[in-house]
């Protein structure tokens, strides 16, 4: 009885855990199971709890080329925004941090503004400009629109980690003779390498996400994933196997990427002010 | 201190390009808000004629009270559930990490993804909830009615994105210094006092940042909504963004459009200004 007292707290926090984890995980599953079931077994009243899972479902949408096309569209997408976020974001975080620039604090400002700030204030006049420049519809053009978002989020992670490395490194190469562009190459690179990995995969879970910019800047040949996933969802009919498994596409890079940097998912959350 | 040229030239790539994607657009749409234009070539300067239409438009009103009603309470239930969970399993040591990579899951998800699940599981003629409800005797029409469409969306979002509250608290509470609470509990403190009088008021800023960060996301609610509902039924889930891309891609009407976005841009800048300045304490 003392030992159940003691454990009181622990007991009732397991129970708030695992119904947390069940809350989490049982619509998921429930989907991953919708997307293994034929056609004619997924909306049997009552549900199949026990069937015989086929993969049909990924078959035909993996031999859906407007499907696949948008999985494509979204890795060409992602890679080329994120080269571009990580490079120009690395040089900005390091003048940040290195160089004593006028105007620092409305920059960031700046920064956190256009991050938060509603996306259809920028797509809606994008719409008209992206046409005339040939950006409409091209995956250029949409990593570059990504950049509102992903840029300043970019610059804010490498800033923080630039912030770790102390600054006797520095001075000394420069006493070494390094450049400006020397020492970012070859001392502070390599010492923020594991932060540039962490800041390109949360990059990478925000723009596979996204579908509002996509919505309005994309109309058919680089249209994303979630554009492809959205289209299952037909005015005329609803490809509900194609949506099952589609979504568990979807999900399970991001989930795998998310493992993998998890250690800064915190810092990412909130722009970096908080260390995970 | 090193050549300030150069500092500059290493930001100038960041400036170009967030000129071009966040201040050119900003003032285009601003510009654009005091003319007529309709996606054709007529553009006559009408002064504040959309401002003053949209503040006497019905359907305006109806959206900013369900932007503010979504926003209000997914956040509060986000914050609050995601504090208590943040408190519990904090108490937890062994399995920890496998829970709060479990609990990470859904923030992982896109927003159109978490749409479709929750469709393919509330359909009222297929759905596995609804006919769960049905065994215990309940019923909703969630997206199918006006009265529950919106209460439906504020679910969704609470199971979608709560967890983002969850792990930066967790993350807050664990970083609080061991002494004071082992001197708390030697005073004799219940573990709940503990919670209330040291380990909430020491993260105070943190809940604050959590808070102003899902309200202007929450305000912005485009995806889950436009995947969901589409705004509907009638006018019953229709929100800012979701009412701005239709005025402007379904109706044309350009102007019109840009007029709600920048309306409800100065709500958010205002947020984000007042943000900053917290974020600044923490920092």
């Amino acid at each position: 009885m003392i030992l159940l007292k003691k454990h009181k707290h622990l007991i009732t926090a397991y129970i708030v855990a695992t119904l947390a984890v069940l809350a989490t995980l049982l619509p998921i599953i429930w989907v991953g199971m919708l997307s293994l079931k034929s056609k004619g077994e997924t909306f049997t009243r009552p549900p199949k709890w026990f069937f015989e899972p086929t993969f049909t479902n990924y078959v035909k949408i993996w031999e859906n080329e407007l499907f696949t096309n948008t999985f494509i569209n979204s890795i060409l997408i992602t890679s080329i925004a994120i080269v571009l976020s990580i490079s120009i974001a690395l040089f900005a975080a390091f003048a940040l941090k290195r160089y004593n620039i006028r105007f620092k604090g409305a920059f960031m400002q700046w920064l956190l503004i256009a991050y938060m700030l509603p996306e259809f204030l920028f797509i809606i006049p994008m719409y008209g400009i992206y046409q005339k420049l040939g950006f409409y519809d091209a995956h250029f053009g949409l990593a570059l629109m990504y950049q509102v978002h992903v840029l300043p989020f970019s610059i804010w992670m490498l800033r923080s980690f630039l912030d770790e490395v102390p600054k006797e490194i520095d001075d000394a190469a420069t006493m070494d003779g390094c450049n400006a562009f020397e020492t970012l190459y070859k001392i502070y690179l390599p010492l923020i390498l594991p932060g540039i990995t962490a800041t390109a995969i949360l990059n990478a879970i925000w723009i596979w996400n996204e579908l509002t910019i996509a919505l309005g800047l994309t109309f058919s040949d680089s249209q994303p994933i979630t554009l492809g996933i959205a289209s299952f969802r037909g005015y005329i009919s609803i490809d509900w196997g194609g949506m099952t498994s589609g979504s568990i596409i979807a999900i399970i890079p991001m989930v795998i990427f998310a493992l993998i940097a998890q250690k800064h998912i915190v810092k990412g959350l909130t722009l970096g002010s908080v260390k995970g | 201190m090193f050549k300030n040229t150069t500092g500059y030239f290493f930001l100038l790539p960041s400036i170009i390009i967030l000129g071009f994607t966040s201040v050119y657009p900003a003032i285009y749409s601003f510009i654009l808000s005091f003319y007529n234009w309709n996606w054709g070539v007529q553009q006559d300067f009408v002064g504040f004629s959309n401002y003053l239409f949209l503040l006497g438009d019905k359907e305006f009103w109806i959206v900013i009270k369900n932007t503010f009603l979504f926003a209000f309470f997914a956040c509060s239930i986000e914050v609050l559930l995601g504090i208590i969970l943040a408190i519990y399993i904090d108490r937890i040591n062994v399995g920890s990490g496998l829970i709060r990579s479990i609990l990470l899951i859904p923030l992982m998800i896109s927003g159109i993804v978490v749409s479709l699940m929750s469709k393919m599981m509330l359909n009222k003629l297929f759905g596995v909830i609804p006919y769960l409800m049905k065994q215990i005797g309940f019923s909703s029409g969630f997206y199918g009615t006006k009265s529950s469409a919106m209460w439906t969306l504020i679910g969704v979002d609470a199971w979608w994105q709560t967890a983002f509250v969850f792990i930066i608290i967790l993350a807050g509470l664990q970083s609080i210094p061991k002494e004071p609470i082992e001197a708390a509990r030697i005073d004799g403190v219940s573990e709940w006092g503990i919670t209330r009088y040291i380990r909430l008021p020491m993260i105070r800023s943190l809940i604050f940042l959590v808070i102003l960060f899902r309200s202007i996301d929450t305000l912005k609610i485009f995806d889950l909504v436009w995947g969901a509902t589409g705004g509907g039924p009638g006018l019953s889930t229709e929100v800012v963004q979701t009412y701005a891309y239709r005025t402007a891609y379904g109706f044309l009407q350009m102007s019109k459009a840009m007029t709600i976005i920048v309306i409800f841009s100065i709500i958010v800048a205002l947020l984000t200004i007042f943000y900053n300045r917290v974020d600044q304490k923490i920092r």
